[in-house]
C-alpha cells in the first residue's frame, strides 16, 4: 500500500523516527563511552604475553623482548623521507609500540618499530617479568639469586628445565619474604612512627601556644619535655627495629640477563611481584588479573602515580562528596524553607529565586576563585590568626585542604538543593499543612512535623543532584585542597582523627595528572582509563545510595492520592 | 401545608427521630457571631452575618456553591488567616470572647475548635503517631496518657475494633471512610470544645457515609458540632439547626425539622425543594 509523503507525514510516524532515534544516538554514545574506558581502562591489568625478537635495521641486529602495545599504519614515504630503508612498492608499513621495559639498562620503556624489521619472533616460556618499585619493569631472564651477597641458586640456560624452576621457586619465597618485611617497614613508618611524629609536632606546638601565652609555670613545660624524652625513647626503640628489617629486607638479590644479553643484578627488596607470563595458564592469568585490579583499588600510587593503586583518591573523592553532602544539605533547606514558607513572596524574593537559579550556571573555575580567596585565603587565614597561632608562620586552615574543598564545593551544589526542596516544599498538599494547623500545630511545628518529612525526598533528589556535579568536579578543587599525591589519608587513627585541613587526592585530578602531567606518559594512559573508570563507578555508587535512601524515604512518605 | 407536599424528597422518617421540642431561644450558646464581614481582596464573601451556635447540638449549614458556608466555617477556627487577601471585619464569640481579638493565641483556638475537612488528610504517619500528633503537639510526654487518649479518641470515632491490631502501620493504608474517621479521632484527640465538620462526607461511599452520620450522632454528647454539607438529606437527618445561606448572605436558620417543613422564606424553600442549587 503506498502512502503519500503528507500522509506519512501527518501520521506522525516521522517525529516518531526522530524521536527514537535521538534516544538511540544518545544510548550509543553512553553505552560507547562507557565500554571505550573500560575495554582501555581493564585491559591495562591483563598479563599479556611476552615476545622476543631480533630488529634487523642496516645489518644491524638487536635483541628486544616486551609486550606488544599498539600497531598503527605509516605512510612508507614519510619512512623514506627520515631516511629508512623502505622496500619499493610499499605503501603503508606497520609500526608496533613495544613495552620493553628495563628503563634502567636501555634508557626508555617504549619502543616504536617497524614490524617488517623483526625477525625471530618467539614466546619464552622462562622470559620473566618484574615489576619494580623504582625504573619500571623488568624483563629478561632470572640467572641467579644471591643471599647477603652470596649465590644460592643459578642457572645459565634459556629452557624450562627443573633446575630453573628450583631457582625461580626460591626468587618467588625470596621476594613473599621482602613483601611480608615491606609490610612490617610500612606499618612502623607510617602507623607508629607517623603516631609519635603527629604527637612531637602537637607538643611543639602546645609548648609554642604556652610560650606565646607567656605562661611561666615552669611544671608544665617541664611536663611537655616529659612526654617529648617518652617519645624519643619510643622513637629511638622504633628506629632500631626498623633498621634491622631493613638490613633483613635488603639482604636478598638477583642477577638477571636481559634480551640484549647484558646482566644486572637488583634487590629483591626492589620488587613488588614476578612472574613469567608465557608460563602462565588461562586460570593463573585470571588470578594474577584480579590481583592487579585489587591491588589499583586498594594500594597507594608508585612512580610518580603511573604504578600501584589509586586508593587514597578514591577514599578522597568519596570522602569529600561525603563532607560536602553534610555541609549543603541543612544550608540548602534552610535557605529552601525560608524562600518558600517564610519570605513574602514579590519582586525581591523572585529575584533572589532568579539569583540563585543563576549560581548554577557560574563556571565551577570561578567558584575556584572564591574558595580560595574568600575561604582559604580569608576565613582560613583568620582562623589560623584566632585558634592556631602556635603554628604560625606554618598555616593550619590557611592553605588549601579538604574542608575548604568541601565548602566550595557546597556552595557550588546549594542552588541544585534549593531548587529541588522548594520543589518537594510546594508539592506538599495544602490539605495536611491545614490538617497540621487545624489541631493546633503552629506553622513551625507544621513543618517540622508533617512538611519537611514529607519533602524529605524531595531534598534527597537534590542532595542526588548535587552529588551528581560535585563528585566529577576538578576545576574549583586544583585552587581549594587537591594535590598530586598526599602523603596520608584525611581519616586516621590520630586525634581528632578527621583531619580537615588537610589535603587530599581526587579521582578526578588524578585522571588529569596522571594523563598530562606524568613523566611516563605511554605507561600512564591506560591508568588514565582505568581512573576513568572507577570515577565513573564511585559516583554512580554514591548516586546509588543516595537514590536507595531517597526511594526509601518515598515509600514512608508517600504522597497522599488525592 | 403545601410545603410538606413539596418535600417529599426529604427523608421524614429520619426528622422525626428525635421528639424533642427544640427552640434556639432555650440552648446555651457557645459561638456567637456578630456582623461578621469577610473580603477576598475587593470581593465581599460573607455580608454581615449575625448568628449564634448552641451548644452540643448540631448545627448544619446548606446553601448552593458558592454561597459562603465554607468560608464562614473556616472563620470559626480563623484558618481564613492562611489566605493572604482575606479582609475580615465583625467579632465571632466563643464563650463570650472574640477570636480575632489581638491577644487571642491562634493555635490555643484551632485545638479548642477542631477542623474535619472535606477530603481526609491523614499525616504520612502511623495510625497511632495521627490521633497522637496533637497531644505531642501541646507537649504531651507522658506514654500511658497518650496510650489511653489515642484509644478513647479512636473508640469515639468508632474506629478502634477495626484498627487496635495495626495501629502503628501507616494510615495511609486505611479505606477513604476509615481515613476521614481517623482524621475525626484526631481531632477530637486534644478535646475540642467545638468540632467543624466541613464536608466530612463527600468524597466517601454510601457505607462509610452512613458510619460518619452515625458518628455525629454520638459525637453531639460531647461536642458543639458544625457542618456543611451538600447534601440536604444528610443535613435534615444529622443536625439539630440548619442555617440556609445564599450569597454570602445567612437567609434563615432555625430548627431543622420546621426548616425543612416549614421554610419561612421564599429562597429557602426554593432551595429545598431543589428549583435551584
Amino acid at each position: 500500500m503506498k502512502v503519500s509523503l503528507k500522509e506519512w507525514t501527518k501520521s506522525g510516524e516521522p517525529w516518531v523516527w526522530l524521536n527514537a532515534g535521538a534516544v538511540a544516538i544518545c544510548m550509543i554514545m553512553v553505552v560507547g563511552l562507557l565500554s571505550l574506558i573500560a575495554v582501555r581502562g581493564l585491559g591495562h591489568f591483563w598479563p599479556a604475553n611476552v615476545y622476543q625478537a631480533d630488529l634487523v635495521e642496516n645489518g644491524n641486529s638487536l635483541r628486544l623482548a616486551g609486550e606488544l602495545v599498539d600497531s598503527e599504519d605509516v605512510p612508507a614515504a614519510q619512512l623514506r623521507d627520515s631516511g629508512v630503508a623502505v622496500p619499493e612498492g610499499v605503501e603503508f608499513m606497520q609500526r608496533d609500540l613495544l613495552k620493553i621495559g628495563n628503563r634502567d639498562v636501555g634508557g626508555s620503556d617504549f619502543i616504536w618499530v617497524l614490524d617488517d624489521f623483526l625477525e625471530n619472533r618467539s614466546q619464552p616460556e622462562m622470559l620473566l617479568v618484574a615489576e619494580r618499585r623504582e625504573w619500571g619493569n623488568f624483563y629478561g631472564y632470572l640467572r641467579s639469586l644471591k643471599e647477603n651477597g652470596q649465590v644460592v641458586a643459578s642457572y645459565d640456560g634459556y629452557d624450562k628445565n627443573a633446575e630453573y624452576m628450583a631457582l625461580w621457586n626460591k626468587f618467588q619465597a625470596s621476594i613473599d619474604r621482602a613483601l611480608d618485611l615491606h609490610d612490617q617497614i610500612v606499618d612502623i613508618e607510617k602507623h607508629e612512627i607517623g603516631a609519635i611524629n603527629y604527637e612531637l609536632e602537637r607538643l611543639r606546638l602546645k609548648e609554642r601556644s604556652l610560650q606565646l601565652k607567656e605562661v611561666t609555670d615552669q611544671s608544665r613545660y617541664a611536663e611537655i619535655d616529659q612526654r617529648r624524652k617518652e617519645l624519643d625513647a619510643d622513637y629511638e626503640v622504633l628506629q632500631k627495629n626498623l633498621l634491622d628489617l631493613y638490613t633483613q629486607f635488603n639482604r636478598d638479590s638477583f642477577t638477571a640477563e636481559t634480551a640484549g644479553g647484558q646482566t644486572i643484578e637488583v634487590g629483591v627488596s626492589k620488587v613488588v611481584r614476578a612472574f613469567l607470563p608465557n608460563n602462565m595458564g588461562i586460570g593463573a592469568k585470571i588470578g594474577h588479573y584480579f590481583a592487579k585490579i585489587w591491588e589499583f583499588m586498594s594500594e597507594d600510587p608508585r612512580e610518580a602515580n603511573t604504578e600501584g593503586g589509586i586508593f587514597p583518591a578514591i577514599f578522597g573523592t568519596v570522602m569529600m562528596v561525603i563532607l560536602m553532602s553534610v555541609m549543603v544539605t541543612p544550608f540548602g533547606v534552610v535557605a529552601a524553607v525560608y524562600l518558600r514558607e517564610y519570605a513574602k513572596q514579590g519582586f525581591v524574593t523572585r529575584l533572589i529565586r532568579i539569583a540563585v537559579n543563576n549560581l548554577a550556571g557560574v563556571p565551577s573555575i570561578v567558584y575556584g576563585v572564591f574558595g580560595l580567596g574568600f575561604f582559604v585565603y580569608f576565613l582560613g587565614g583568620h582562623i589560623d590568626d584566632a585558634f592556631f597561632p602556635e603554628a604560625k608562620p606554618a598555616p593550619t586552615f590557611g592553605t588549601p585542604g579538604l574542608m575548604w574543598a568541601s565548602l566550595t564545593l557546597a556552595l557550588l551544589t546549594v542552588p541544585v538543593v534549593i531548587v529541588a526542596t522548594e520543589e518537594g516544599l510546594s508539592r506538599i498538599p495544602r490539605a495536611v499543612r491545614e490538617g497540621s494547623l487545624a489541631l493546633g500545630a503552629t506553622k513551625a511545628e507544621t513543618l517540622w512535623k508533617v512538611v519537611l518529612p514529607m519533602a524529605s525526598p524531595a531534598m534527597m533528589t537534590g542532595v542526588i543532584l548535587a552529588i551528581a556535579r560535585a563528585a566529577g568536579e576538578v576545576a574549583p578543587l586544583m585552587l581549594v585542597g587537591v594535590v598530586k599525591l598526599a602523603p596520608s589519608l584525611p581519616l586516621d587513627g590520630n586525634y581528632p582523627y578527621l583531619h580537615l585541613d588537610q589535603k587530599f587526592m581526587h579521582l578526578g585530578f588524578h585522571i588529569y595528572d596522571v594523563g598530562f602531567q606524568s613523566p611516563n606518559v605511554e605507561a600512564a594512559r591506560p591508568l588514565v582509563y582505568a581512573t576513568a573508570l572507577l570515577l565513573v563507578i564511585v559516583i554512580a555508587l554514591l548516586n546509588m545510595s543516595a537514590i536507595a535512601i531517597r526511594n526509601h524515604l518515598r515509600e514512608k512518605y508517600k504522597a497522599l492520592e488525592m | 401545608m403545601t410545603s410538606e407536599a413539596k418535600t417529599h424528597a426529604i427523608d421524614i422518617s429520619a426528622m422525626q427521630r428525635d421528639n424533642r421540642v427544640l427552640n434556639l431561644e432555650d440552648e446555651t450558646c457557645t459561638l456567637e457571631v456578630k456582623d461578621l464581614r469577610l473580603a477576598y481582596g475587593e470581593k465581599e464573601a460573607l455580608h454581615g452575618i449575625d448568628m449564634k451556635i448552641p451548644k452540643n447540638r448540631v448545627t448544619a449549614f446548606i446553601g448552593p456553591s458558592g454561597c459562603g458556608k465554607s468560608t464562614l466555617l473556616r472563620c470559626f477556627n480563623r484558618m481564613n488567616d492562611l489566605v493572604d487577601s482575606c479582609n475580615i471585619t465583625g467579632q465571632i464569640l466563643l464563650d463570650e470572647s472574640n477570636i480575632y481579638d489581638r491577644s487571642v493565641d491562634v493555635a490555643e483556638l484551632r485545638r479548642r475548635v477542631g477542623m474535619v475537612f472535606q477530603k481526609p488528610n491523614p499525616f504520612p504517619k502511623s495510625i497511632y503517631e495521627n490521633v497522637a500528633y496533637g497531644l505531642r503537639i501541646q507537649g504531651v510526654k507522658k506514654k500511658r496518657v497518650i496510650d489511653e487518649t489515642v484509644e478513647w479518641a479512636l473508640k469515639s470515632a468508632a474506629l478502634w475494633d477495626e484498627v487496635k491490631d495495626r495501629l502503628h502501620e501507616s494510615a495511609l493504608g486505611m479505606s477513604g471512610g476509615q481515613q476521614q474517621r481517623l482524621v475525626i479521632a484526631r481531632t477530637i484527640a486534644v478535646k475540642p470544645e467545638v468540632l467543624l465538620l466541613d464536608e466530612p462526607a463527600s468524597a466517601l461511599d454510601p457505607i462509610s457515609t452512613l458510619k460518619i452520620e452515625e458518628l455525629i450522632h454520638e459525637l453531639k454528647k460531647d461536642f458543639t458540632i458544625v457542618i456543611v454539607t451538600h447534601n440536604m438529606q444528610q443535613a435534615a437527618r444529622v443536625s439539630d439547626y440548619t442555617a440556609f445561606m445564599y450569597m454570602g448572605d445567612l437567609i434563615e436558620f432555625g430548627v431543622t425539622d420546621t426548616l425543612f417543613t416549614n421554610p419561612s422564606k421564599k429562597q429557602t424553600e426554593d432551595y429545598i425543594t431543589g428549583r435551584y442549587g
